[in-house]
């Protein structure tokens, strides 16, 4: 009985530091699929405003619809927030936008930050000012991407087995 | 009436677009504080002023109005910038072509001026950017304002081209859409006539997104932010126009569109500024026209009795 006892608890220990390690591991390669989609819908939104010339809470939802979650929420949120009409400026609603973002995906700290720079500057300039920091925003997200890829690379194997090594450890420290 | 009728058009359609600090300073007026506002003028780091009739008031922190503008609340920058923001609609790209102009028309019709630091590229007005100040032109209908004026500009049923002479802010405008609301809608005449008004600063019909916000009648066609000279030409051709309704003529180029337009058959009613036909007489480009008698009749407006006073009809027949 107490061998079973024993066992089960070794599978368990080995088995949820495991997957916590997977998870690690899927959160590395989520957020290199994130950034990537994250810098085509605002390739997206910088076609509506640049050449569409829509109006922005338009333009926001179009690019909420465009992309997949998570990323979808920091559009559809700010997009929500400007129609709203409550006085709020795309300032504000991008921000709130980006605290949603920064709830549901894999993103850092450093990347939701990123988005927060420059957020003064959306909607309330002409179109050359518009796609200047559109393309700016998409070229920093390029080079996050790029690093991010580079982490994967590394980081998967890593927090993969890391996981079920660290299990084993924490089973044979209590042998 | 009056008074609940201006109040409401500033509560529902000047308000939403102030900046909170502001707007919460004017939402508690009464009604009759409204009555007569023509101008809602914020400046960055200056008092925010209100014009009603020829004097300037402001609105002190505790919510007073107050004569001594020292007293007035002070407008910063974040208030510039939060009302740049609701009447572009967080939008400023889309309305590039009417910032180049120095205005932005709001639902109602209303004008919203645009000062700050202009961008001059390739002797044109590229950009405006940095913006320090804003003034809120309270657009108002005054329906029935040129019924006396109606039946001197019309002779046997035919509208005659007509001149409409005032300095600024004499009512030429008011004068000139109740004019095309008439003309258009047939009223105090033997039959309604097709009329197309050339907006170029969108005063007269007030067109948002070009729809008219304003009652110009229903045989209106609205050329909206189009060059005086390239619409009036364009109207007679493609639009088949009785009469055609401008603001503010006085280039070269005003005049010859208004030529071909009244050697076409189409009646011509322009506004010109000037105080009496004396000080027009003294505009090259305007003695000429007049001395070619393409038109007909003068009517010279002030605000001696408010704004649109009619001073004098003059016939250069």
């Amino acid at each position: 009985m107490m061998l079973w006892l024993k066992s089960a608890g070794v599978i368990l220990v080995i088995l949820s530091s495991g997957i916590w390690g997977l998870m690690g591991a899927r959160n590395l390669q989520l957020r290199v699929e994130q950034l990537k989609d994250l810098r085509m819908a605002l390739n997206f939104l910088e076609k509506e405003i640049a050449y569409m010339h829509t109006p922005l809470s338009s333009a926001l939802r179009k690019t909420g619809y465009f992309c997949a979650s998570p990323i979808r929420w920091l559009f559809l949120e700010s997009a929500e927030r400007l129609e709203r009409k409550e006085g709020r400026t795309a300032y504000e609603a991008w921000l709130s936008g980006v605290y949603k973002l920064e709830r549901a995906s894999s993103l850092k700290t450093e990347d939701i930050e990123l988005l927060k720079t420059g957020a003064m500057q959306i909607g309330i300039s002409d179109v050359y000012e518009q796609r200047k920091f559109f393309s700016m925003l998409q070229e920093e997200l390029k080079i996050m991407e790029e690093k991010a890829e580079k982490e994967a690379e590394s980081g998967v194997k890593l927090w993969s087995y890391g996981g079920f090594i660290l299990g084993a450890v924490i089973v044979l420290l209590f042998i | 009436m009056r008074e609940r009728t201006d109040a409401k058009v500033i509560r529902e359609e000047i308000l939403p677009y102030l900046a909170p600090r502001i707007k919460s300073l004017l939402k508690n007026r009464e009604d009759r504080f409204f009555r007569g506002l023509e101008e809602i003028r914020l400046r960055r780091e200056k008092p925010l002023c209100l014009k009603i009739g020829d004097k300037d008031y402001g609105i002190n922190r505790r919510g007073e109005v107050t004569m001594n503008l020292n007293d007035s609340y002070v407008v910063n920058e974040e208030d510039i910038y939060r009302t740049i923001a609701s009447i572009s609609d967080n939008s400023l790209y889309v309305f590039e072509e009417d910032i180049k102009r120095g205005f932005i028309t709001i639902p109602g019709g209303h004008r919203v001026g645009l000062a700050g630091q202009v961008i001059y590229k390739v002797n044109e007005i590229y950009n405006l950017k940095n913006f320090s100040g804003i003034c809120f032109r309270i657009a108002r209908e005054i329906k029935g304002c040129a019924e006396n004026i109606l039946p001197d500009i019309v002779e046997n049923g035919r509208i005659l081209n007509t001149l409409i002479i005032s300095p600024p802010r004499c009512g030429k405008t008011t004068v000139l859409r109740d004019l095309a609301r008439m003309i258009s809608d047939g009223i105090n005449l033997p039959e309604a006539k097709n009329v197309v008004i050339i907006d170029e600063r969108s005063e007269i019909a007030g067109c948002y997104q070009g729809v008219p916000q304003l009652d110009v009648g229903i045989r209106s066609d609205v050329l909206d932010s189009c060059p005086k000279a390239a619409g009036i030409l364009m109207a007679v051709r493609s639009l088949s126009p009785q009469v055609v309704i401008t603001d503010e003529i006085g280039r070269q180029e005003d005049a010859a569109a208004v030529y071909e337009c009244v050697n076409a058959g189409v009646a011509v009613i322009a506004t010109v500024h000037a105080r009496d036909i004396e000080e027009l007489s003294k505009r090259p480009i305007l003695r000429e026209l007049l001395a070619s008698k393409s038109f007909k009749v003068g009517v010279v407006l002030s605000r001696r009795r408010g704004p649109g006073t009619l001073e004098m009809f003059y016939r250069w027949d």
